[in-house]
């Protein structure tokens, strides 16, 4: 049903063109897409947005000679949507990506990380680094304390998704994708006409929305939080590791801010390339795919290649 | 929120409850669980009651405690409109009702959370009610 509620949107399939698939995965029902041939890559979205927030960085990507990966987070795009809150955890998210790589059977895998998708897909790499080439990191965090000073701001973060003003605000008017991500794009103007459907669509009633709240409830705020663990590992295994990083950020990114989060991921993976500043805000895919593409692409190309 | 009060088990013949929101995690922030604690005095009444407001449309509604095991109560809370029992829901009025629920919540569970910040989030976010 929401897939047909795309079909709809104007320029859409100009747009996504790629063929659907499905993989059972860790019990849910996940979408996905797979593109080209080559060393694999795989491209991780966060809250609100699905796969189509790389729907600019997946050609060029596949030109250069590989295969890309879009999978929808569990909760968002085309996958399953769990009606229940519980049904969302950190480590249940990371076991979701887990299930799928491992049934592709994904080697040599390059992890495009931004929002959520960074906590999730860089779990799943310092969990199976056998199978991991490189990484990318893009507007997203990676340690246990808040990730920046807004989400520890009543007005306008904690009120967002209170108890109760959670459910109202981005339940019942899907604040997040209608007006959120709109916010937090350079060029609104061209968002709104490209984009701002296809993330509206897929979201199309109060109980789809649910992961829209739950993961700004997963961000740890103090030592109580429930994600505080995991994320503590995580940092541990980022500064253990090793793998090939690229960094990759908005210039205009007012939550994320570059001089704070780039840099910070900079010191934890010294090795790393970059930070590499491009257009954009927060979701700096909005404005700067292609871009963002090439980077990645000379990126593995100094690691060798495919 | 003045508008919201506090009211008796309405009369509920020939009405349906017709569940409008839902929070599954009503403690995410304890001092919301703790308002509703103290509203209701549920640490006495439990399970045993819902409570209930009435709303600036003249609307009651049933705020219903959910408990889950290894959870403090309630974990979890459900808001119904008491409506006629074959009409369907004024979802506008609904909607207006629940912000101002939200603004008599917000109130009760008092400082730092404050109803400016209420309005100016819905502000910020175009929520027709917020004006």
């Amino acid at each position: 049903m929401t897939a047909s509620a795309l079909e709809s949107v104007e320029g859409f399939r100009d747009k996504w063109p790629f063929a659907a698939r499905y993989a059972r995965v860790n019990g849910w029902r996940m979408h996905y897409v797979d593109e080209g041939a080559g060393d694999p890559l795989l491209l991780l979205h966060g809250n609100p947005t699905w796969g189509y927030l790389y729907r600019d960085v997946i050609p060029p990507l596949v030109s250069a000679g590989y295969r890309v990966i879009v999978p929808d987070m569990i909760g968002f795009g085309l996958s399953e949507k769990p009606a229940r809150e519980q049904a969302h955890t950190l480590d249940g998210h990371i076991a979701n990506l887990t299930g799928l790589v491992r049934q592709l059977d994904l080697q040599r895998l390059t992890v495009v990380c931004h929002d959520w998708g960074g906590p999730t897909g860089l779990g799943f790499a310092m969990s199976n680094p056998a199978r991991v080439r490189a990484l990318t990191v893009m507007s997203t965090w990676a340690w246990p304390t808040p990730p920046a000073e807004f989400h520890t701001r009543l007005f306008p973060w904690r009120m967002m998704h209170a108890p109760l003003v959670g459910p109202y605000l981005l339940g019942r008017h899907n604040v997040l994708a209608r007006r959120g991500v709109y916010l937090s794009v350079v060029g609104r103007d061209k968002f709104r006409r490209e984009a701002q459907a296809a993330y509206e669509g897929v979201l199309p009633d109060a109980e789809t929305r649910l992961l829209t709240w739950v993961w700004p409830r997963w961000i740890p705020l103090d030592d109580t939080a429930r994600a505080q663990a995991r994320f503590a590992w995580l940092e541990a295994e980022l500064a253990k590791s090793r793998l090939p990083t690229l960094i990759i950020w908005g210039r205009e990114d007012e939550v994320f801010d570059a001089a704070t989060f780039a840099e910070r991921f900079k010191r934890l993976l010294p090795h790393a390339e970059g930070p590499h500043v491009v257009t954009g805000r927060h979701f700096l895919q909005e404005d700067s795919g292609p871009e963002i593409a090439r980077l990645i692409a000379a990126f593995l190309d100094g690691q060798g290649g495919m | 929120m003045a508008d919201v009060a506090i009211i008796a088990r309405p009369v509920t013949e020939s009405t349906r409850h017709a569940l409008v929101l839902t929070e599954d995690r009503l403690g995410h922030y304890p001092e919301f669980r703790a308002f509703f604690v103290r509203t209701f005095d549920l640490d006495r009444v439990g399970l045993s009651d819902p409570g209930f407001v009435r709303a600036p449309s003249g609307v009651a509604y049933a705020l219903v405690f959910v408990g889950r095991s290894g959870e403090p109560f309630p974990s979890g809370l459900e808001i119904y409109a008491i409506v006629d029992a074959l009409e369907p829901l004024d979802d506008a009025v609904v909607d207006k009702d629940l912000w101002a629920i939200l603004g008599w919540m917000i109130g009760g569970v008092g400082a730092p959370w404050t109803v400016e910040d209420l309005h100016a989030t819905g502000r910020l976010y175009r929520i027709p009610a917020a004006g």
